[in-house]
């Protein structure tokens, strides 16, 4: 009896998970079809875009890693009910902390993989520090996470800009193409020909194996879990709950860091204006698709950092924009949200009767 | 058939399941068994029925002696037993599944089986459909469904144990209406329970287990009372009432104050002795809640002292509370008190002392089966606060207190509840009191105030009373107090 | 149980390790090959059919920098037979997140393009990576100094061309106008952020303002005023940059009658227009792109603008023919027909509200200009006062180009 419903459930979880994508599918072909375009060579560019080469699925990896921090992060704060939409801001500032490191290295007698480390560690705690901020603010000023992650995000970007064009400006000039890029002995090593370094995938996949041991194994999980879950009950249990939104804001913060680190070092190669990416937004999209389990953030991350690699081809090949790629993310994520309502629904209504 | 038990005793390692256990049961009668769980009921009924073989003692079948050696080899003797959790059904027609269960070798009649079943739908009406698929019946129908299986093998004792977990109302008044119908036609009706009304509404007579014994036996017209002492045993039977005036005092309040936007309560000089329940009464919002949180750091008091066990705790925050062994039960149990979402084994976790960093969920385990077990919660260690009843939430709540306590603080303990529940509630709470701790709860059951309470304190628009004494004062005096009359000044 | 967590832990974490330091061998940095005579890139045996593909930094409907070489990109394809375009627009990190131009021009190579272009300074980076990176493939890239022997920044990539034109003919020509036009003899000048380039563009519009002023209209240069505002980038980005509707209003709201435009949007022609309506007798001059005036005739006195058409065409028709070689070209106008779309790489379009007399003048300028005046020339000083160019000293390139400071008698922010 017990097992029927548990594997009945299932199906109906998995039924309901495929009419999302369906109809997400479908509504983006339809989008497709109204700017005339034909859907199947849309998806199919996508696809070979890319997983179709080895430059492709490199590019892709490129996106996925600092996807995947991000979304590992996230998964912590969204673990204690905190919506961190200041991780746009904390992935700048861990940009911001490792170019600082490295250009306070470059040139010195610091050994290029130490220095690469330290800048690393530097972007966590950029990115540690911002969203300690969010987090006190929240805790001690009341102000709620979302505004002032939107404040702090803000913040970051004027600094970005005020450094890129002030201080750390190019020799001569200030330009929108970033800070003077770093000599080649600070970048990650790549992999021969391609863009992607397997140090940065190799953070990347011990990130997410960091978040989903911390939140199946430990006390320190099961206990932002309760916090997020029943704030007031956790804490007349013993859990301090401030303390805990603090450490899941921090953590957060520290893998926004790291991401904001591999773009600097990994990817960029120096401070760009918009360093970040939008990886901050997508990641919250990842980890809401998701359903907050850690087990699927990784591939889910990848069907995202493949989408935005694959779109570029839109352009290119079918003169349609590539923002179609955000489409199909928003479309996924809003049936997802859609279906999982009906769904809740459905299993109420059934066990009514 | 007349069923005689005479002498059982069951061990299982070292617990003796079944402890000497007799009865004789008539044809024709609804025996009601009644008792807590792990009180021994399903263990006998499982001797019964050929599940265990009893260590000692005999049982008589229409006064044969008969030995049970398997389930198979019970209905053979007329005893047929109705499952707790209904079996694992296969989608095929009702007819088919009748046949599959019939022993012997010969190729089955399916047009006598019909008959046969026919009759005895109509003999005890019932109306099931010998086509219908069995897996599109409700959960009553295969009741229904597994009796008139049973029947049809010939059973003459019927056992039921726990037949109405899972199952609506409706479909319960259908169930006991079937159990009259065949205890009208001479069976004989085993009816295994906890719950004390469908006990006394079905049973023609009751027999009470506790601990493995059968410890009495009534008949109509029921007592509830003399039942519940009965299932409770001796541990019901109140302490006798601390003397406040010479004691070990736990709790010293010197004119402590305690205030919100709406209310002040000043002047509360009040000594706790170890061991003592104080009870607070007074309408909803007058300070009781207020004054139970200022108790345990959740509310800062504005003036005065609150010493615990020695200790100067005034405007300590909860955590030193908490971790000098107070704890509070808030009212609210899926608001404040469960982590809705979360499985039993977790607030276990939450709530035990941590070791290190790593969950050990094998001990977790373990620690929650034995605390479900302890505290009678109908779970397991993997269901979800949020589907718990109402009584097995407060069990579980009161599961997750740590272990000793100097002091417990309680909203109202067993608002919402039925009475087997709060009467067991009570009980664990005052085996606490016998280690020591000291309770103070909130009620607006002047009955459960006046009765566990040694002293009281009523509350009325931010005055508080002087404590009263519990033995001496009445229902009526109190209600004055809480109606704001009786007060000086 | 804690041992067997931890334990699959360790050896994850090991095997990872273990992985990286097998697999990463560091990349060879890109470092330039080494510089021989005149190489050609592309075998001798020429395609018949060519693929070139565009990275425009904006919308290639952006009626300014990136539509003028978008046009450029049409032009070629239908000059030359064989030929196809490919593009991407938008490549900038704000509308293309977590991409860089070298890997969108890997997009490009992907779906067959041969010739890359890189339009704009802000892909310089990344055209030196993926050239470097892409020995085979032509790469052109307008704006950039990597492949000027003398420029600062020499990178001499053996598959490089770099293309600029000489705009700041253009910007004299439309401060001339303006010197012509002023009423009050002040002019303001909307700039964009502060680099060589742009520092040497509004220098160029201030001395063919001057010239005017004083040649022309035989007034003392001292009463012409010419002042410029930077808003800190090439167009508005609220919060960071000036708002450049609000610096135009304060030039025409400060007895600035003409400003002239070095930003890619049109913010000051907008303004001027409204203030016109609003009985003001203002004038202003936009930038990029032919067509500028059309917005707001009224006060338009013309636009200078580029033409990248036949400089493209050039190079695409060397890759077909096998003959494509480095390069480094500031290219100037055709001054035998400075607005001829075949040949002239920059043009002056002279607007609607220049007045019939002032247009005159303009022409005259043109035609010294085509005759070889040279006004780089000494006696000049910079802005705070130090010699830049001795008396007879005609400026060459390399001082042009990287002119450190404002020039002696502007008014605004030599550096930023």
């Amino acid at each position: 009896m017990k097992t029927m419903t548990k594997t009945s459930s299932l199906w109906i979880n998995t039924g309901f998970r495929i009419a999302a994508i369906v109809l997400a599918l479908a509504f983006t072909s339809i989008v497709l079809l109204l700017s005339n375009a034909r859907p199947f060579e849309a998806f199919a560019n996508i696809i070979n875009g890319s997983i179709g080469s080895s430059k492709g699925i490199a590019n892709t990896l490129v996106a996925w890693v600092p996807l995947l921090l991000v979304t590992s992060g996230l998964l912590m704060t969204y673990a204690t009910g905190m919506w961190n939409i200041g991780i746009e801001g904390q992935i700048t500032l861990g940009a911001i902390f490792t170019t600082l490191a490295l250009r306070l290295m470059q040139g010195t007698s610091v050994p290029p993989t130490l220095a690469i480390i330290l800048s690393i560690l530097a972007g966590i705690l950029g990115g540690a520090l911002w969203a300690g901020i969010v987090a006190l603010l929240k805790i001690y000023g009341g102000v709620n996470e979302i505004f002032g992650g939107l404040g702090m995000n803000f913040v970051s970007t004027a600094l970005t800009i005020w450094l890129i064009f002030g201080p750390w400006k190019r020799p001569g000039t200030g330009s929108m193409s970033g800070t003077e890029p770093f000599d080649t002995s600070l970048w990650l090593p790549q992999l021969e020909g391609l863009r992607i370094s397997l140090w940065s995938v190799g953070i990347g996949i011990v990130g997410l194996l960091v978040v989903y041991f911390i939140l199946q194994g430990t006390y320190f999980g099961l206990k932002l879990k309760a916090v997020g879950k029943n704030g007031r009950a956790a804490f007349l249990l013993g859990v301090p709950t401030t303390r805990y939104i603090m450490a899941a804001f921090l953590i957060c913060g520290a893998f926004a860091g790291i991401a904001g680190a591999i773009q600097v070092t990994g990817v960029y190669h120096r401070l760009i204006p918009s360093i970040s990416s939008g990886y901050g937004y997508l990641g919250m999209m990842v980890a809401m698709l998701v359903n907050f389990q850690a087990l699927w953030a990784g591939v889910v991350a990848l069907f995202f950092a493949a989408l935005n690699i694959g779109s570029i081809q839109l352009p290119i090949v079918m003169k349609i924009d590539s923002t179609l790629s955000g489409v199909l993310q928003g479309a996924l994520v809003l049936f997802f949200l859609l279906m999982e309502g009906a769904r809740r629904t459905f299993l109420s209504k059934k066990r009514g009767k | 058939m007349k069923v005689e038990i005479k002498n059982i005793h069951k061990h299982f390692g070292k617990v003796h399941a079944n402890n000497d256990i007799s009865m004789t049961i008539q044809p024709g009668t609804i025996q009601g068994i009644l008792g807590e769980n792990g009180a021994g009921k399903s263990t006998l009924m499982k001797i019964l029925s050929g599940f265990y073989q009893a260590d000692k003692g005999e049982i008589r079948l229409d006064g044969k002696l008969t030995r049970i050696k398997s389930p198979a080899d019970a209905i053979k003797h007329g005893v047929g037993m109705l499952h707790q959790d209904p079996l694992d059904f296969p989608p095929m027609p009702v007819i088919d599944n009748l046949i599959i269960g019939q022993s012997g070798g010969l190729l089955p009649n399916r047009k006598v089986v019909r008959k046969q079943f026919e009759d005895l739908q109509a003999r005890f009406n019932f109306k099931i459909d010998p086509d219908a698929y069995v897996d599109s019946l409700t959960v009553g129908e295969r009741q229904q469904l597994e009796i008139l299986r049973l029947l049809w093998l010939g059973a003459k004792v019927l056992i039921l144990d726990e037949p109405t977990t899972g199952i609506s109302a409706s479909q319960k008044e259908m169930l006991f209406a079937t159990l009259k119908i065949l205890a009208s036609q001479g069976m004989s009706v085993i009816f295994v329970s906890h719950k004390l009304d469908e006990v006394e509404q079905l049973c023609n007579q009751v027999a009470v287990f506790r601990q493995g014994k059968n410890v009495g036996q009534a008949m109509p017209p029921y007592r509830t009372p003399q039942l519940v002492q009965l299932m409770f045993g001796k541990s019901m039977e109140l302490a006798p009432r601390i003397d406040s005036t010479s004691c070990d005092v736990l709790v010293h309040m010197k004119d402590l104050a305690v205030e919100n936007y709406r209310l002040h309560i000043s002047g509360i000089n009040l000594d706790i002795c170890k061991g003592e329940v104080i009870g607070l009464a007074g309408m909803e919002g007058s300070g009781q809640r207020l004054f139970l949180q200022a108790c345990t750091g959740l509310r800062r008091t504005v003036g005065g002292k609150l010493y615990i066990g020695q200790r100067d705790f005034t405007g300590k925050p909860y955590h030193q509370f908490l971790n000098s062994q107070v704890s509070y039960v808030p009212a609210s149990r899926l608001e404040e008190g469960l982590i809705s979402g979360l499985s039993l084994t977790e607030h276990f976790i939450l709530a035990g002392e941590q070791q290190g960093f790593i969950i050990n969920r094998d001990k977790a385990l373990k620690l929650t089966e034995s605390r479900i077990k302890d505290f009678s919660i109908r779970g397991i260690p993997e269901t979800r606060v949020e589907s718990l009843s109402g009584g097995n939430q407060q069990r579980a709540l009161l599961a997750l207190l740590r272990s000793p306590l100097q002091l417990l603080l309680l909203e109202h303990p067993t608002r919402g509840l039925d009475i087997e529940s709060s009467m067991w509630i009570w009980n664990m709470l005052k085996e606490r009191c016998k280690t020591g701790t000291a309770i103070i709860f909130t009620s607006s059951d002047l009955d459960e105030v006046l009765h566990y309470s040694d002293r009281i304190l009523v509350f009325f628009g931010g005055k508080v009373s002087n404590p009263l004494n519990a033995g001496s004062t009445t229902v009526d005096s109190l209600g004055q107090l809480i109606g704001g009359k009786g007060w000086e000044n | 149980m804690f041992s067997k967590r931890t334990w699959t832990l360790v050896s994850l974490l090991l095997i990872v390790v273990l992985a990286l330091s097998a697999c990463a061998k560091p990349t060879a940095a890109p470092t330039a090959a080494p510089a021989t005579e005149a190489p050609v890139v592309v075998t001798t045996e020429a395609p018949k059919e060519i693929t070139f593909g565009l990275l425009l930094v904006g919308p290639y409907n952006d009626h300014g920098w990136s539509e003028a070489h978008f046009n450029a990109g049409l032009y070629v394809e239908e000059k030359l037979p064989g030929t196809k375009m490919i593009y991407l627009d938008k490549v900038n990190p704000a509308d293309r997140p977590g991409t860089t131009p070298a890997q969108l021009a890997d997009e490009l190579v992907g779906q067959g393009a041969t010739v890359i272009l890189f339009n704009s300074d802000d892909m310089k980076d990344s055209a030196t990576e993926f050239a470097a990176a892409n020995p085979t493939i032509n790469v052109i890239m307008a704006s950039g100094d990597q492949q000027w022997a003398e420029g600062k920044d020499f990178k001499n990539l053996p598959n490089m061309v770099n293309v600029m034109g000489e705009m700041e003919y253009g910007k004299m020509m439309a401060g001339c106008a303006a010197a012509l036009t002023t009423k009050t003899g002040q002019i303001g000048y909307l700039g964009p952020l502060i680099n060589d380039e742009t520092r040497r563009l509004v220098s160029s519009a201030y001395l063919g303002a001057k010239y005017c002023w004083t040649t022309y209209l035989g007034k003392p240069a001292e009463e012409l005023k010419f002042k410029v505002t930077w808003i800190g980038f090439w167009f508005n980005i609220p919060g960071f940059t000036s708002d450049p509707t609000q610096v135009a209003d304060d030039f025409f709201n400060s007895n600035y009658d003409v400003v002239i435009s070095g930003i890619d949007t049109t913010e000051a022609i907008v303004q001027a227009n409204k203030m016109k309506l609003a009985g003001k007798e203002v004038w202003a001059i936009p930038y990029d792109y032919e067509g500028a005036c059309d917005e707001a005739p009224d006060i338009c006195l013309g636009v200078p603008y580029f033409n990248w058409g036949p400089s493209y065409l050039g190079y695409v028709t060397a890759a077909m023919n096998g003959e494509y070689k480095p390069l480094f070209e500031w290219v100037g106008p055709d001054w035998t027909n400075i607005n001829n779309p075949d040949t002239s790489m920059i043009g002056f379009k002279e607007g609607d509200a220049l007045s019939a007399e002032a247009k005159a003048n303009v022409d005259k300028f043109i035609a010294e200009l085509a005759g070889g005046l040279q006004l780089f020339a000494g006696p000049m000083n910079l802005q705070d006062g130090t010699v830049y160019l001795k008396d007879g000293e005609k400026a060459t390139d390399l001082q042009i180009w990287y002119l450190p400071q404002l020039l002696e008698g502007m008014e605004g922010k030599s550096l930023p």
